[in-house]
């Protein structure tokens, strides 16, 4: 019944920095995010891809990591919380979510904003209705998410009118 | 009023910043060298006796540390009843109840563990419905405990057969509701470390540390000195975490020390749904007396509360219940009986409001049903009954601030009651309800107490210190405390620090429960705030030259500055105060503490009466929905909520709480249920079975701020948390009602409820 645990060698780009790891073959992004690298701002809510705590991008695309196996992220580019803005500075949705009350207990917080970051990424000028389902699989209990899906609203104008004056 | 600096004002959370760039450490983050991982083993069946347990396989599994069964936990716990023990020893009572338990370097090589024990039982006959429980005949789940009843409640106030006799009509009906779950997002986790010197530290994701330290030494018969409890950012508490009562804490600390390393438990999203507790069913049936133009005489509720396998917070539900349902309504004649009793369910606990959300589904609910039945506006009969300040209820509650009359005013205006009731659209319809939570309580029996504490240092930057006996569980009490330290001492809230979580450099207090945050513990900070600021005043004082009996007539203090009223230019920084202070001969630190017992009492242990809360928040809410005859489902189209928060400290968080609390009260109303198979086992036990609404799901929400000026409560200011889910489910089947003209009387009120009724209602054409 005991096998040997199957391990691989992967390299992962994590917020501009290249790891390399020897990791086993079942073990998950999330695990080797919180685990091996130590950057805890990810969560674990669920661990069944059901939630959304655990969220990450992925080569541009928003993954919860507790599903993606560590090994298919081999090659890939993953930026998680931590890395969003530089150390002591903040992104646009980051001071958004402070300033409109997105924030409760915060354990949300991390996923929320990446799959905020991804959306406004991808669709700089989304609706109300494409903010709400870009963050619906994204779970939190303490906000009701009425000040979530404001905070997004107001950083994709805020990052808009940035854009428009860098043209 | 006074014009403040920094209450009353949005103030964006302290910890927000941390939150927002994945810095802030919650329990779960952590980690140590050498720790070990644990799980636990539970049991597949509801009821059963334990013939044998083998954990030899287990033991001889590499990778595994220490196993332990209840032989290695002989200790007793509980809530309101010392029913528990963490591993059984001679059988257990629910699916899930735990046997044993497996400390590994990995997870993973507990789980495997695991499934090495060998338990034998016999399997007992077993019982899921409380009503069913309490018949003669039932399974007794626990020794001595006659038909099940864990507990009865009582409440015999004014004589409530002489108010049904000069009633115009005496209506009774019947409701029911389900349990819901916390799903706190952070799971429930810990880590158990001992010392050299006999010292237990418990890293807790608790929302009352101090408790826990308690209730752990007492278990474990050490004195408190050696425990310390920490607890970190909290992801989400909702009334889970208010107290140690878990299997797994004692589990953690046992294999600890067997092992002597560090042991972490943490559960799965699927333990979480069943083992973390959940907000119990009630079964309630509420008899009222009313004059025919809407005057309520009498109440009379009996209430039956499936607790579970075990009490926890389950009898404390119901009497909160219990005296909840005396405090809206100047009725005076009221008799209420709860009854707590045993299933084979896993068991129950605290959630956000206790037993009071349930009761006031029922109790509103009707109000609505007899404002139809008599042909009154459902306004007017909860305005014609409704306290008022100054009033003392049945149930013995002094209102010495209350809002009701405003909040119910607000949502109906705000909704536009008078006109869409006079202008009804098909399958259209908005409800209201009202209601009311305490703002902390004297709940503990035999503990005559309802404190918080507040220690207060003043460092030579002329930042400050706050170390606070309330957790921030995420409802923003650490920026409530900073807005009311920095007013007091006149300096920018983010000179402020708050600390928490840390039963040796806090100071003691019950934690963050029972809506008491901002009142209960605000009061402790405020009261060592000005300590501090006079001994500030007179620090300066002495250094400028000015007569000390002056002091609080000639200086004032204003971003951090000491200056003489009238002239801002002569002054001096309190950071220069401060060091002036300490760095002399005989110096002194600027450095303050205070402990606040709220005024309450505790309830007559025969009436049931007594002023139990220092401060009562009322609300009311009003909601819009649309319902699809077709498939019965129920649209919510907007909430609007009013609180009296008393004083509103910081508007935005409220307004956060309000809006928090209608998500959960919507789906309490709609959606949310934790499902049991025929063998007592959860069905839905995962975020994607057990729903909630998702963002797609929200209406929207308009919040109203009462403020009633609370005479007691620090700056005015009430509890605002659990009032805010409060209100919610009644407004809905009234307004269901008012769409379609059926009322489902059992939460929650799914497609299929409704169209059933609706069905029913035809073919009773």
């Amino acid at each position: 019944m005991e096998q040997a645990m199957k391990t691989s060698k992967i390299k992962i780009k994590v917020n501009g920095e290249w790891n390399e790891l020897t990791v086993p073959n079942q073990k998950t992004l999330l695990e080797v995010i919180r685990e091996d690298l130590h950057l805890t701002g990810t969560k674990k809510i669920c661990d069944t891809g059901e939630c959304g705590g655990c969220t990450v991008i992925m080569d541009g695309m928003v993954v919860n990591s507790c599903i993606v196996l560590a090994v298919d992220a081999n090659g890939k580019e993953i930026v998680t919380i931590e890395g969003l803005a530089p150390i002591g500075k903040l992104q646009p949705i980051q001071e958004e979510f402070i300033a409109r009350g997105a924030i409760q207990c915060g354990f949300c917080t991390p996923g929320m904003i990446l799959s905020a970051k991804a959306l406004l990424d991808q669709n700089p000028n989304p609706t109300e209705f494409e903010v709400k389902k870009a963050i619906s699989g994204n779970f939190c209990r303490c906000t009701g998410y009425v000040r979530i899906v404001n905070a997004i609203l107001s950083a994709a104008e805020r990052l808009r009118s940035e854009n428009d004056e860098g043209i | 009023m006074k014009e403040f600096d920094f209450i009353g004002k949005d103030i964006p959370r302290v910890d927000a910043i941390d939150k927002a760039t994945g810095n802030a450490k919650f329990t779960v983050d952590l980690s140590f060298p050498n720790m070990l991982h644990a799980k636990l083993l539970r049991s597949p069946l509801p009821h059963a006796k334990i013939l044998n347990i083998d954990t030899r396989k287990a033991e001889r599994l590499a990778g595994v540390k220490a196993v332990i069964t209840g032989k290695d936990t002989p200790y007793v716990f509980g809530v309101s009843h010392f029913d528990q023990t963490p591993l059984q020893t001679e059988k257990v009572r629910h699916v899930g109840d735990a046997v044993a338990a497996v400390a590994a370097m990995d997870v993973d090589i507990a789980e495997e563990a695991l499934r090495l024990i060998r338990v034998d039982y016999e399997p007992l006959p077993a019982v899921f419905d409380a009503v069913e429980a309490m018949k003669p005949g039932a399974p007794i789940i626990h020794e001595g405990k006659e038909r099940n009843i864990a507990a009865h409640a009582s409440y015999d106030l004014g004589d409530v057969e002489e108010a049904f006799q000069k009633s115009d009509y005496v209506f009774e009906d019947h409701f029911e509701t389900q349990r819901v779950a916390h799903v706190c997002p952070e799971p429930h986790n810990c880590i158990a470390v001992w010392d050299s010197s006999g010292k237990l530290t418990f890293y807790y994701c608790s929302q009352a540390p101090d408790l826990t330290r308690l209730q752990l030494a007492k278990a474990f018969g050490i004195p408190e000195s050696k425990v310390r409890v920490l607890t970190h950012n909290v992801g989400g508490g909702f009334g889970s975490r208010a107290t140690s009562k878990f299997s797994m804490d004692f589990a953690a600390i046992v294999l600890a020390k067997k092992t002597s390393r560090p042991v972490k438990i943490e559960y799965t999203r699927d333990e979480e749904f069943v083992y973390a507790t959940f907000r119990n069913k009630f079964i309630m049936d509420v008899k009222t007396g009313v004059t025919k133009d809407g005057m309520i005489l009498g109440r009379q509720t009996t209430t039956i509360s499936d607790t579970g396998a075990y009490c926890d917070y389950g009898p404390v539900n119901v009497n909160v219940g219990g005296a909840m349902a005396g405090t809206l309504y100047r009725f005076m004649n009221y008799k209420f009986d709860g009854y707590s009793v045993y299933t084979n369910l896993p068991y129950g606990g605290a959630m956000r409001g206790l037993g009071n959300p349930a009761v006031h589904y029922a109790m509103e609910t009707q109000i609505s049903m007899i404002a139809e039945r008599l042909g009154i506006d459902p306004l007017e009969i909860r305005l014609k009954n409704a306290v008022h300040t100054g009033d003392e209820t049945v149930s013995g509650a002094i209102l010495k601030s209350c809002g009701l009359t405003e909040c119910l005013e607000a949502v109906a205006e705000k909704i536009g009651w008078r006109e869409k009731r006079a202008n009804p659209k098909p399958n259209r319809g908005i409800g209201i309800a009202c209601g009311v939570h305490f703002t902390g309580v004297r709940l503990s029996p035999g503990i005559d107490a309802d404190f918080a504490g507040a220690n207060l240092i003043v460092n030579d930057d002329g930042s400050v210190n706050l170390a606070t006996s309330c957790t921030e569980i995420g409802s923003g009490s650490n920026t409530v405390y900073a807005q009311m330290a920095a007013e007091v001492l006149g300096v920018e809230p983010n000179k402020i620090n708050v600390v928490f979580g840390d039963t040796e450099n806090c100071p003691m207090g019950w934690g963050s429960r029972a809506s008491r945050n901002t009142a209960v513990g605000g009061m402790a900070v405020k009261l060592a705030a000005e300590d501090a600021r006079k001994q500030i005043l007179s620090a300066a004082a002495e250094k400028m030259g000015i007569p000390p009996d002056n002091v609080d007539m000639e200086l004032d203090i204003k971003k951090g500055m000491v200056y003489v009223k009238g002239t801002p230019s002569r002054g001096m920084s309190i950071s220069d105060v401060v060091k002036f202070n300490r760095y002399r001969k005989n110096g002194q630190a600027i450095m303050a503490k205070a402990h606040w017992d709220a005024p309450s009492e505790l309830a007559d242990k025969v009436t049931g009466r007594g002023n139990f809360s220092s401060a009562f928040s009322f609300g009311a809410k009003a909601i819009e929905v649309e319902v699809d005859p077709g498939t019965g489902k129920v649209n919510v189209l907007k909430v609007v909520a009013a609180q009296d928060v008393g004083a509103a400290i910081n508007p935005l968080g409220i307004n956060c709480q309000i809006e928090g609390g209608v998500h959960m009260g919507l789906g309490y109303a709609l959606m949310e249920e934790i499902v049991f198979d025929q063998k007592g086992e959860v069905v839905n036990d995962h975020l994607i079975d057990y729903k909630t609404l998702t963002p797609l799901d929200m209406p929207p929400i308009e919040s109203i701020t009462v403020e009633s000026m609370d005479p007691i409560g620090p700056f005015g200011a009430k509890g605002v948390g659990e009032m805010a889910t409060i209100g919610t489910p009644e407004a809905v089947s009234a307004a269901v009602h008012d769409a379609v003209g059926v009322w489902v009387t059992d939460l929650p009120l799914t497609s299929e409820k409704v169209w059933m009724a609706l069905k029913k209602k035809t073919e009773r054409r």
